[in-house]
């Protein structure tokens, strides 16, 4: 019986189609990243639902936020940080192992970060860091919302308390999930504001898994830039690098066009040589 | 007729059975017994596709004995299960 | 590569495949994500919920609890014993739900504990002091009637002054808690005003019951006839205070009743000197200071104080394997001098989550078999000093693999009845076919019948027309159903093979026969005899 298409094109197209399916896994798989607070880690712990773009230079007027910072600041970086405060802008410090305390004092600021393992007894999770937060104060971050839920954040000490944990709160510092002899309940302060500065002692409420939970906060957020220098929301893999550096440079991503056109010019021009 | 209908019954097992695994590892969740019924269930769809009522080819002789043998632990799964839930 | 070859190939690769997943058959979930977490975060859609329940509750029954002692206090002091009562009866609820709550939660090692001891203390207190002050009350109107009757009128102020030395010394113990609930009560932000007053209120009641002594004895406290003594005056779980003292003027083997706080502990008889004693054992009362007094007849003597001072504790764990489902936990329970802590209650944690409770045999030790699923489980006994004037203690966590129930037979019998069913099935759904024997059997029934059909039928037709008729006729000359094929009728009737096999040609491939081939069938078609069989 004659059909249109032959069996040996009929096993290319399987081929074909397998080899894309491949290819599709292949580039998923080289273009994210498990790092954690990345944009490019499309899993539980990365950045890459989080709507914000990332900058590398300060304008003036907008919401900087600053996501667990790993790198330190220069003096010169802290006095374009001290000139947009001053401008109007807003900064925001979402860190909970302390490494912006060096910032914040170099910014004159009594605002600290205490790194440690709060955990609650009122909580509806069995982790014990899993808990909700009231919001005391007044900030047009938390406008309209009640309670924010936290995933394991820090201290926050100084400043004008926005953030509050139950009095049922303590420092669990072996670690074994109940409260033991020398620990002590209390509650404990998670976000503070100094003027425009605000600190949060809980980065992770911008991964993936976390941005359903608080949605009127990440809305209240908006618009937002990402400091691309100091936060972690970038990545040490070379592919993803080096395609953003080409996305960057123009110069790059011309010549990366002119390489792609001129094979095909090449095999065409020379067939109407002939 | 240019593929033998066992290439193709093959080929839709495997097929079924790719995209089982493929939802069970997006689910961040590898259960043998959930793979085992989900295979079973394709296989007994595919042997009533490709049987004829008119003849039996060779490769349909002994499908019986494997669908039985599944059947059998598909049984035995399922009243263990039930004797979990019983026993809870 | 042969087609053998890779046959031997392919079922080699699937009988190694199976034995794989066969090994791994015995615990099927072969990854699931649990429980993803970092040092940051965790994954919130991999933590299991659990209901927020009891946490909430702790700081509004704090609450509750000071609320009730100045509601209890005040009804107290206005002598309205029924509302006192029912207050009392409320406030001894909330205490119970209190230490539920305390134990469930696991927070008795912080100062959420000891507000817990000190408000079990203070309900006790309250509660004797109820009683006292009703008792009291009694005690004036008594005492006003018996105004003439010396001997009964000693009696009454003998108790009266008990009373007071008693009430006397339960505001001291209250009053000296104070401090601490109340800094316990600022730390979660509780309402202690109510407290603060209800000492204030106790404090009244003790200064009214000494403003009657005031007015009936004249300043100094009588001397009863019936003395009392703890000697030592103060002690620790498990010793041995003796009570004892002289009964001035009173008859050898009259009996003599003990009381500790306000409960009759023993009753002993006087001996030949009017001297009596009575061995108390430190057993299940509160750590602190405590009240004895005696009554012979109507005669109370003064009261005597002795401190209980608290210990710890140790308590051991053993676990033993009973069977596959159940684990034996057994220990000691014992305070700082060796001494078995006897007929207290245990608690034995399952998994940080469940508990289980137990008590300590005349020898302190406790022993509970416990049913647990299959797994790796961790337990832990500990005692929570409820009651005692010993500390709370715990033993070391203690980790046991249960292996659970061996296979039950249900599950083979359901695969065998399954398999059996499913074959049964399969076999009844294609019977044993033999196609080739039809045709034999065909060959029997076939019967030549003579037919002539008029020769005119075919003479004015197309030659293709024509070998159609003359098959039709063939076809029904021989006794062959209409619907056979020439194919079927070349193979039911070999004889006329080849007439069946020229014109399925004619038919089916277009070819078209010659005049003398038309001929030659229609003789065939009509029974011609060279080719009849």
């Amino acid at each position: 019986m004659p059909s249109g298409v032959t069996r040996l094109q009929r096993e290319a197209w399987a081929i074909l189609l397998i080899l894309l399916l491949a290819g599709a896994a292949v580039f998923a798989h080289v273009t994210t990243t498990p790092e954690e607070y990345s944009r490019y880690n499309t899993g539980w712990n990365g950045t890459s639902g989080f709507a914000g773009e990332e900058v590398r230079d300060l304008k003036p007027g907008v919401t900087l936020l600053i996501l667990a910072p790993d790198q330190p600041f220069t003096p010169e970086e802290v006095g374009y940080c001290r000139a947009f405060l001053d401008n109007g802008g807003d900064i925001i410090i979402a860190d909970e192992e302390g490494a912006a305390n060096p910032l914040l004092a170099d910014l004159g600021s009594r605002i600290r970060v205490r790194p440690g393992n709060l955990s609650s007894l009122e909580r509806d999770h069995t982790d014990p860091g899993l808990f909700r937060v009231q919001v005391t104060g007044n900030a047009s971050l938390f406008a309209g919302i009640e309670t924010i839920r936290v995933n394991r954040p820090a201290a926050v000490e100084g400043g004008e308390p926005l953030l509050e944990t139950s009095v049922l709160t303590w420092d669990d510092a072996d670690g074994d999930g109940r409260i033991t002899a020398s620990e002590t309940f209390g509650t404990a302060v998670v976000c503070a504001k100094e003027g425009n500065l605000t600190v949060l002692g809980d980065p992770s409420l911008f991964i993936n898994a976390m941005l359903a939970e608080n949605p009127e906060f990440i809305d209240n957020l908006q618009p937002v830039r990402i400091d691309g220098v100091h936060s972690r929301t970038g990545t040490a893999n070379p592919i993803i690098n080096t395609r953003l550096w080409i996305q960057e440079t123009p110069l790059a991503a011309a010549a990366l066009a002119a390489l792609a056109v001129l094979p095909v010019a090449y095999r065409f021009g020379r067939k109407r040589d002939e | 007729m240019a593929v033998a209908k066992k290439y193709y019954a093959a080929a839709v097992l495997a097929a079924w059975l790719i995209i089982v695994a493929f939802f069970m590892v997006l689910n961040r969740t590898l259960d043998l017994e959930v793979f085992f019924v989900l295979a079973l269930i394709g296989l007994l769809v595919v042997a009533v596709l490709i049987d004829g009522a008119f003849s039996q080819p060779r490769y349909m002789r002994y499908i019986g004995y494997l669908i039985a043998a599944g059947v059998a632990l598909f049984a035995y799964i399922v009243v263990e299960k039930i004797l979990e839930i019983l026993a809870a | 590569m042969n087609r053998r070859a890779s046959h031997i190939i392919l079922a080699a690769a699937a009988v190694l495949v199976l034995v794989l997943l066969a090994g791994e058959a015995a615990s099927p979930v072969l990854y699931s994500a649990e429980n993803t977490s970092t040092a940051a975060h965790a994954d919130p859609a991999t933590v299991q919920k659990r209901s927020p329940g009891n946490a909430a509750a702790v700081v509004p029954l704090m609450d509750d609890l000071l609320g009730q002692t100045g509601t209890l206090a005040l009804t107290i002091k206005l002598k309205d014993y029924e509302s006192a009562e029912r207050d009392l009866a409320r406030y001894t609820d909330l205490s119970r739900q209190f230490d539920r709550l305390v134990v469930t939660l696991d927070v008795s090692g912080t100062d959420i504990g000891e507000f817990q001891q000190n408000n079990r203390q203070n309900q006790e207190a309250l509660a004797t002091l109820l009683n006292d002050t009703r008792r009291f009350d009694d005690l004036q109107r008594l005492e006003v009637e018996v105004r003439g009757d010396d001997d009964r009128h000693m009696a009454v102020v003998y108790e009266g002054e008990a009373l007071r030395q008693k009430m006397r010394e339960g505001f001291s113990a209250y009053a000296k808690r104070e401090t601490e609930t109340v800094q316990i009560a600022e730390h979660y932000d509780v309402n202690a005003t109510p407290y603060r007053e209800s000492v204030e209120d106790y404090a009244e009641v003790a200064d009214a019951a000494d403003d009657w002594r005031e007015e009936i004895g004249g300043g100094s406290a009588p001397r009863s006839p019936l003395g009392i003594a703890v000697t030592p005056d103060e002690g620790r779980y498990g010793d041995l205070l003796l009570i004892g003292g002289t009964y001035a003027g009173g008859t050898p083997g009259a009996p003599v009743e003990v009381y500790v706080d306000s409960r009759i502990a023993e009753t002993v008889t006087l001996d030949e000197s009017g001297g009596y004693a009575y061995p108390y054992s430190v057993d299940r009362v509160l750590a602190g200071s405590h009240l004895a007094y005696a009554t012979a007849g109507q005669v109370y003597s003064t009261v005597a104080t002795f401190e209980i001072l608290p210990g710890n504790t140790a308590i051991t764990l053993a676990l033993a394997e009973v069977n596959g489902t159940t684990v034996a936990c057994t220990g000691n329970l014992t305070t700082e001098d060796d001494r078995p802590v006897t007929l207290a209650p245990v608690l034995l944690r399952v998994d940080d989550g469940t508990l289980i409770g137990t008590e300590t045999d005349n020898n302190g030790t406790y022993r509970k078999e416990i049913v647990l699923p299959a797994g790796e489980h961790t337990l832990k006994a500990e005692f929570h000093g409820a009651g005692y004037p010993l500390n709370a203690s715990e033993s070391p966590a203690e980790t046991v693999t249960v292996r659970g129930e061996g296979l039950s037979p249900l599950p083979f019998i359901a695969a065998g009845a399954a398999a059996l069913g499913a074959g049964w099935y399969l076999r009844r759904r294609r019977p044993e076919e033999s196609p080739l024997t039809e045709p034999h059997g065909m060959v029997d029934v076939v019967e030549e019948v003579v037919e002539t059909p008029p020769r005119v039928e075919i003479a004015g037709l197309p030659p293709r027309d024509a070998a159609t008729v003359l098959f039709r006729t063939l076809r029904a000359r021989l006794g062959l159903a209409e619907t056979k094929t020439p194919r079927d009728c070349a193979r039911i009737a070999p004889a006329h093979a080849g007439f069946f096999e020229r014109y399925e040609r004619i038919r089916y491939a277009g070819e078209t026969p010659s005049e003398e081939e038309l001929r030659a069938m229609e003789k065939v078609a009509l029974g011609g005899d060279e080719t009849a069989a």
